[in-house]
């Protein structure tokens, strides 16, 4: 195609933009699409979930109802853009940086401890930036985690059927180190989402079956000693307990469990229609743009609106697994594993919680939750994935 | 289990065709296998499958645990969708039960209240809106502060912050912190966010005129309705009827404008226009509180009558309260001491006695009565039954006419009057005059006076009762006495209520009050003349005239009957006359209660009289008849 300039040497090596893009190696014929309309559907509902739970309680306070959504959307293009900017760079390379990640994200981490760090809503896991924003840096500590970890268990040499106890233990000490940091804010759902990253890859990575059983016995005893010791605070002992009878104390520990299974339920099979949830209009959830926003959702879209979400989540793991399945190298593989581990146990324990299936731990429903930090560490996640998928064959 | 790996091996030769190769090459290449799709047709037998080349990496136990992975999530994740379909489908009802039940609110939407207006319409009492302060105590997070944030708000003392902080403490759903706060006062208290403090909309009794006419007026009580005066007896009226509103609420107790509220309407209630006319009302007042002050009287009252319509145009009492202000007033104060108390008249009830001896023809106005000396304190006088009766001043034999013995006010001549009519005539015309009977009003607390059957008088309570002592009455009952002279002999039942406006502003007269004719009106015209001799500068009661105007009148000076040892102790003075004295249009009655300065109905009652009648005459621009009165004789020849 000429497009009215005559025909020049470069021509031929400068293909048009539309033959780059039909062209069978083009980047975007190797994306995984399916994976992207899944994060894409993902996205779109939880704005509208976001905008949902937001307007009625921004037109009490006086404020523009618009507010949420319009943050969620630019929310969603920066997480894109970031996305995109981490599938383009070739993961292979992104393991000699792995170091550097790992330890920008430790650095985050402590920058909380310090003075810079912010407590909002009990939990001090913020750095609150100038012009009003606000990073977490513990969801970013997930990707590095999520780098990291693979950097150390796929460096194996030939034939090894299995990491070496070594790597374990260096692996281990690797997730130690944000674990801790993350337990100190305190944040007790993002402390066990990294158990479950660092539990799926060591699995992935062939670790014997009796060393993973025996992680998971070691962290079982360290729940028990946390109690017994006091690390744990009160409120998240009082959550477990209302998760085992939500009646004790209908007021109190228990109601976010009972009014989110109120909402939930009176939303029926269609639900009520968005924007006419009297339970959501009414305030009755509390954090429902963030933690129990599908509650936004079980209420005014009903079934077939939580329904969707299930699916559009399963949808995102099952694509996840299978980039792990078919990754080029282990590191490919690992990376996949620890990022559909995040996404599968943050989806479980924030459904869970507001189906009253697990006991409340805060934290976010990936894409779907409102946060900038949580989203933009969901996109290049996703990045990620579509960087392990589109490498394939290269 | 066998390892799921049939997706591996198709594409193993181009992948490590292509690692081999370099990237760019190998995507050149134009005929590279593209995966099967799982669901491909199906395959022939599978051929035996090549050997793999060695691989630096062995995903026997990876891809078997993310199989594992893959196929638990889809587990957990039905489980989820299952638990969905439980709570939204089977558990759907009651779930939305709870949640409506934990959204509806009932709130009574409190009806306007009516004014009571004067007979011009100015307002005495109105309901202002107002905010009762309420609390759950269960939402309430910290009691303290809250109530440290919300005393200086409701205007209390450091003792009333620590009864807030006791009232915000506990597990009750429902605690009222302050009552009738105004709107302003609630919107400072929202403004603060404090969790667990509502309100609830509720109206406030103000009265503009304060005191004003307050012992007719009467009072409301902590919920506003009327616990006193006119507020309780017209209660049903005024209070209209409430309403209900059914709405859903949010979790901080506001409404949820998704969702449509039902709504049952009040319906206001309809204001009471008095009889009472404002300004002679505090006229009344004015110089009744000063007369009370003056002459260290117990109490008084001043009745201001219409003679042909029974309308009250002003009731005062004296000490008195402000209804806005119920704390710092005095129990006995709060009432109508016009209506409630009741006393022996003395020398006024005279007018009824002469009013039977005339209507009975038993003597005339002109008719000499032969009075015998009176000494005070001595056996002096005239003896009935075992009692010695004397005039309040000596004096030897005196003949007087029926004229005289009125404007004198001779008991002893009264006795010997009513003598010619006996007791039962005597009984019968009180009665007819009202004594001993309900006014009418329906006036809570109103008491209908004492008089007991002739037939257990004994001969000296006949003499009593002719002159005023030894039965008992409330002032109203007395005014109404001298308005039925005034209105030739026709009993008009007193009226308080001149009628109600409806809310769409319908006025409805209260109907005509019921009359009765009690004496001829040439008899009460013999009367009236007579009366008029009282005001002379040869009766009891010279202060009492007003120039330009003919006034009628009656004093009375009684013994007082003293509660607290049921016996005579104290006077009761009073002035009840009427005015013009030919065309009566006003009757004016003040009693006095107990004065300790002066005890002469004449000279204590008489200028309140005067000048509360010239107040009113001229207030309703009553021009005086330009007649001259007529000089009937005292003394017989």
């Amino acid at each position: 195609m000429t497009l009215g300039y005559p025909a020049s040497p470069y021509t031929t090596r400068r293909r048009s933009l539309v033959a780059r893009v039909a062209d069978r190696e083009s980047v975007l014929r190797r994306l995984d699409w399916v994976l992207l309309a899944a994060v894409i559907g993902l996205v779109a509902i939880g704005s509208l979930l976001v905008w949902s739970a937001t307007r009625q309680r921004m037109i009490d306070a006086d404020l523009d109802p618009q507010t949420f959504l319009q943050r969620n959307l630019l929310n969603i293009g920066i997480g894109l853009a970031l996305g995109l900017a981490t599938a383009l760079f070739d993961y292979r390379m992104l393991r000699a940086y792995a170091p550097f990640v790992y330890g920008a994200s430790v650095l985050g981490l402590l920058a909380v401890l310090s003075p810079l760090g912010s407590t909002i809503n009990g939990s001090h896991s913020w750095i609150v930036l100038p012009a009003g924003f606000s990073v977490q840096p513990s969801e970013f500590a997930k990707v590095a985690l999520c780098v990291a970890l693979p950097m150390i268990l796929a460096e194996r040499r030939d034939g090894e059927a299995e990491p070496s106890l070594t790597d374990v233990l260096l692996a281990l000490g690797v997730a130690a180190v944000p674990a801790v940091l993350i337990m100190l804010q305190p944040d007790l759902g993002t402390t066990i989402v990294i158990g479950a990253i660092v539990v799926g890859v060591l699995a992935v990575a062939g670790t014997p079956t009796r060393w993973i059983l025996g992680l998971l016995a070691a962290g079982a005893l360290a729940a028990v000693v946390a109690i017994q010791v006091g690390v744990l605070e009160q409120y998240q002992l009082d959550r477990f307990a209302a998760f085992a009878d939500p009646s004790k104390d209908p007021r109190g520990v228990g109601y976010n469990t009972n009014q989110a299974r109120i909402a939930i339920g009176s939303g029926g099979l269609t639900g009520k229609g968005l924007f006419e949830g009297s339970q959501t209009s009414g305030k009755f959830v509390p954090e429902q743009q963030t933690d129990f926003v599908f509650t936004v959702a079980g209420e005014e879209l009903g079934f077939v609106g939580g329904a969707a979400i299930i699916v559009l989540l399963g949808i995102l793991l099952w694509r996840a697994l299978r980039i792990a399945l078919r990754a080029e190298d282990l590191f490919g593989t690992l990376m996949a594993t620890g990022i559909a581990c995040w996404f599968t146990f943050q989806a479980f324990e924030n459904i869970g919680m507001t189906l009253g299936i697990m006991p409340v731990t805060g934290v976010p429903l990936p894409f779907v939750s409102y946060g900038g930090s949580s989203m933009f560490a969901n996109m290049m996640a996703v990045g990620l994935l579509q960087n392990v998928h589109m490498r394939r064959y290269a | 289990m066998t390892p799921p790996r049939r997706s591996v091996p198709p594409r193993t030769p181009p992948r490590t065709a292509a690692a081999r190769t370099g990237g760019r090459a190998a995507a050149a290449a134009p005929a590279r296998p593209r995966p099967p799709r799982s669901a491909a047709p199906p395959r022939p037998p599978r051929p035996p499958r090549p050997p793999r080349p060695p691989r630096t990496l062995r995903l026997g136990d990876s891809s078997r645990r993310l199989h594992g992975a893959l196929i638990a999530a889809a587990v957990v994740l039905s489980l989820f969708g299952g638990r969905l379909l439980d709570l939204q489908a089977v558990q759907a009802p009651e779930n939305a039960a709870r949640a409506e039940a934990g959204r509806l609110r009932t709130v009574e939407l409190p009806a306007a209240r009516g004014e009571i207006t004067d007979v011009h319409g100015t307002v005495l009492a109105t309901s202002v809106e107002a905010r009762n302060v309420t609390a759950d105590q269960t939402l309430v997070e910290d009691p303290a502060t809250s109530a440290a944030l919300l005393a200086p708000v409701l205007g209390v003392n450091a003792a009333g912050q620590q009864e807030l902080q006791e009232r915000l403490t506990g597990t009750k759903r429902f605690v009222y912190l302050a009552r009738q706060v105004t709107p302003e006062a609630w919107e400072q208290v929202s403004d603060l966010e404090l969790p667990g403090i509502f309100s609830e909309p509720t109206t406030r009794r103000v009265y503009p005129a304060s005191g004003l006419a307050a012992s007719v007026v009467g009072f409301v009580g902590r919920e506003g309705d009327g616990r006193g005066g006119i507020e309780l007896a017209y209660q049903q009226e005024l209070a209209g009827l409430d309403g209900v509103l059914t709405y859903e609420a949010g979790a901080g107790g506001r409404q949820i404008p998704t969702d449509s509220a039902a709504e049952e309407e009040p319906v206001a209630g309809s204001d009471i226009r008095l009889t009472i006319d404002r300004d002679i009302q505090w006229q009344a007042q004015h110089l009744l509180e000063a007369k009370v002050e003056e002459a260290n009287a117990d109490s008084g009252t001043v009745v201001v009558l219409d003679t042909r319509t029974g309308a009250i145009r002003a009731l005062a009492t004296a000490p008195t309260f402000d209804p806005g202000d119920l704390g710092s007033a005095s129990a006995e104060d709060i009432g109508n001491r016009a209506l409630s108390d009741i006393y022996e008249p003395g020398s006024t009830s005279k007018i009824m006695t002469a009013a039977a001896v005339l209507e009975e023809g038993a003597l005339r106005a002109g008719s000499t009565v032969v009075v015998p000396a009176s000494r005070n304190g001595t056996s002096v006088g005239l003896k009935l039954g075992e009692k010695v009766f004397h005039d309040h001043a000596d004096h030897g034999v005196e003949r007087l006419t029926f004229t005289g013995v009125l404007a004198k006010s001779s008991n002893i001549g009264t006795i010997i009057a009513a003598k010619k009519i006996g007791k039962d005539r005597l009984y019968g015309y009180l009665k007819k005059f009202g004594i001993g009977e309900p006014t009418g009003l329906g006036f809570p607390g109103e008491s209908k006076g004492l008089l007991t059957a002739p037939a257990t008088w004994s001969p000296e309570q006949f003499g009593t009762v002719a002159f005023g002592q030894g039965l008992s009455l409330n002032a109203v009952q007395a005014a109404s006495v001298f308005a039925t002279i005034a209105n030739n002999g026709v009993r008009v039942q007193p009226s308080l209520v001149a009628g109600t406006v409806a809310p769409d502003g319908s006025f409805v007269a209260s109907g005509a009050p019921s009359t009765t004719r009690v004496v001829s009106a040439r008899t009460a015209a013999t009367l009236r003349a007579m009366l008029e001799s009282v005001v002379s500068d040869e009766g009891t009661a010279p202060m009492a005239k007003i120039p330009g105007y003919r006034v009628a009148g009656k004093t009375g000076t009684a013994n007082r009957v003293d509660p607290a040892c049921s016996c005579y102790r104290g006077y009761t003075a009073s002035f009840i006359g009427f005015a013009p004295a030919d065309q009566p249009r006003l009757v004016v009655a003040v009693t006095l209660q107990n004065p300790r300065n002066g005890h002469y109905g004449g000279r204590l009652a008489g200028p309140v009289f005067r000048d509360v009648m010239a107040f009113a005459l001229q207030s309703m621009k009553v021009p005086p008849t330009g007649t001259a009165p007529p000089r009937l004789k005292l003394t017989a020849p």
